[in-house]
């Protein structure tokens, strides 16, 4: 894994995608996270939009992007629920800040690489929901951390399947 | 100072993202505790998110739909014409039953009023199709097909045949937004059938339903039923919600338990629900004209009814359908007014009830006497003459 200076791997390998993308992809993202758990039940377990924020995140190594995406799909998932507004927020926020500060400073092209960010971010994103909702709201929630495990390994397989998909969109050069 | 910006410009933004989400976080829940609603904002947002979303959910649900439709219908039609009849048949059975029955639920919702009961019953629903989800297993919202534009409204029942689902949260155009009654937000008034125990269902952090601060009651058991208590407005009295899985204690009090039931409903998997948009008696013109002619129907034998009991009335009973026969008024010997069996005879002649010859075999001057011609008095004097000391 090399490690080079913040400025030097923005320069060279952030990643373009088309303007398309960039507005579909998290749209399709909620969309999805609404819609499959009607046919799949378990499906809700998993966080498409959590996993689409790091993807973005890492690719564009801009940790105000990745924020503000985070921030916007968090608060769109917030609004389909019937809970207060910025719960989501506040922890893909935080994640795709954590996402992109990360992802200058690591080889984000390696497979392995996604997986384990995918999975340590799906966890904190976790904690700082339960943290929001326990702490800043004093309201109950299940704390399963078997079951957050769960949850972070589902989201690192669909991390797995969707990045290359999405990689395939890129604008080369 | 610049500099400063520019160096930490990415933490800066990240903390003013943070801190405006925790502000509105504050601010929305200082609303909730004071029993206001979303904001305008909030409800903006709310809005605008599922603007985004509904329509790619509804395509998807019709997509889905119209795919099982397609394949369902092929062998569905191969029996269809015998299935029509059938329920064309079903059809007008029903009409009639439902006319009488809905006569007879006027009749008791005109009683019921008259003793001042205020009890609310579904008189009107609409089917809606659930087209999508929260996407979160922490919020039991889901998205149906109707909106205001139906006569969907906030805090509308949303039930299916087997009980009660939840009640609509939020209402747009096309879609609306059900609150289950297994979200931690959600709450409706029961009570347990068997022990007539009230309380508050809501949901909890697992995301089943439990009946919350309930005094500690060695009656309530597991399998006991659960019904709708309809003191809260929303959902009629008596639609069954679930039945009792486990008594637990109350963490936070002593003496108290919370119920948690295994819900009628399929909260997991609803296809199709009902939204109740009326709770005050609608009848369609089908209806009414169908009431009108049970109506006129009852009349006609009623009035048959009224005349056969007049005719009883008058007539004396002898036979009591609803007595069994040897304590029939026939038998009854203490009342003299009844005529009572003939006592034995002592001296059975021709007279006698049972000796007594059928008219039918009897024929005038059959081998008996001729009738006797009246006596004069003279005739009488000469077959019994006076004796003779009497003259002197």
């Amino acid at each position: 894994m090399s490690v080079l200076s913040a400025d030097a791997r923005r320069e060279f390998e952030i990643h373009r995608y088309p303007a398309l993308i960039y507005a579909l992809v998290p749209v399709l993202a909620v969309v999805l996270q609404a819609w499959l758990p009607r046919v799949l039940p378990r499906f809700a377990r998993f966080d498409l939009p959590l996993v689409i924020t790091v993807f973005f995140a890492l690719s564009r190594r801009s940790p105000i992007q990745g924020s503000i995406l985070g921030g916007v799909l968090g608060i769109f998932e917030d609004a389909l629920t019937g809970r207060p507004i910025g719960i989501n927020g506040i922890a893909k926020t935080l994640i795709g800040y954590l996402a992109a500060t990360v992802g200058i400073l690591v080889n984000v092209e390696n497979h392995a690489v996604r997986l384990i960010m995918t999975f340590l971010l799906s966890l904190v994103g976790s904690a700082t929901y339960f943290f929001v909702v326990r702490f800043l709201l004093g309201m109950s929630a299940d704390t399963n951390w078997i079951a957050e495990l769960y949850k972070a390994i589902g989201n690192s397989v669909i991390a797995l399947v969707l990045f290359p998909l999405l990689d395939r969109t890129k604008i080369r050069d | 100072m610049e500099s400063f910006v520019v160096r930490y410009r990415n933490l800066l933004v990240l903390l003013a993202l943070l801190v405006a989400q925790i502000l509105g976080l504050a601010m929305q829940v200082r609303r909730a505790n004071s029993g206001q609603g979303d904001g305008q904002e909030v409800r903006l947002i709310r809005l605008w998110a599922n603007g985004i979303v509904s329509p790619p959910e509804k395509v998807l649900h019709h997509t889905g739909s119209g795919v099982s439709w397609i394949w369902n219908n092929y062998f569905d039609l191969r029996h269809a014409r015998q299935e029509n009849v059938d329920l064309q048949k079903t059809i007008d059975r029903l009409r009639l039953e439902q006319a009488a029955l809905l006569e007879d639920a006027k009749q008791g919702q005109r009683l019921q009023a008259l003793l001042n009961f205020e009890q609310k019953y579904i008189y009107k629903t609409l089917p809606a199709e659930v087209i999508g989800t929260s996407g979160s297993e922490q919020s039991r919202v889901f998205t149906i097909n109707k909106g205001r534009k139906d006569g969907i409204d906030r805090d509308m029942a949303v039930i299916t045949p087997d009980g009660i689902v939840g009640k609509v949260r939020d209402v747009f155009g096309h879609t609306a937004q059900v609150l289950a009654i297994n979200d931690q937000s959600s709450g409706a008034g029961v009570i347990m059938e068997s022990t007539r125990i009230r309380g508050i269902l809501r949901g909890n952090a697992q995301g089943r339903p439990e009946i919350v601060d309930v005094i500690s009651d060695q009656r309530i058991k597991q399998g006991d039923k659960v019904l709708t208590a309809g003191g809260d407005q929303i959902f009629p009295r008596g639609l069954p919600v679930g039945v009792v899985d486990k008594v637990v204690n109350d963490p936070e009090r002593d003496g108290f338990v919370d119920v948690i039931l295994k819900p009628t409903a399929h909260l997991d998997q609803l296809d199709e629900v009902l939204v109740i948009t009326a709770t005050e008696p609608q009848f369609s013109q089908q209806q009414q004209q169908d009431i009108a002619t049970s109506e006129a129907l009852k009349g006609a034998e009623a009035e048959k009814q009224k005349t056969s009991e007049g005719m009883a009335e008058k007539l004396p009973g002898l036979i009591d359908p609803n007595l069994p026969s040897d304590q029939q008024p026939l038998n009854d010997t203490s009342n003299p007014g009844f005529p009572s069996k003939p006592t034995q005879a002592l001296h059975p002649d021709r007279f006698t009830p049972a000796n007594a010859a059928p008219p039918a075999s009897v024929t005038p001057n059959d081998g008996q006497a001729p009738p006797k011609k009246p006596e004069t008095p003279k005739q009488a004097d000469q077959r019994n003459p006076a004796p003779q000391g009497d003259k002197q």
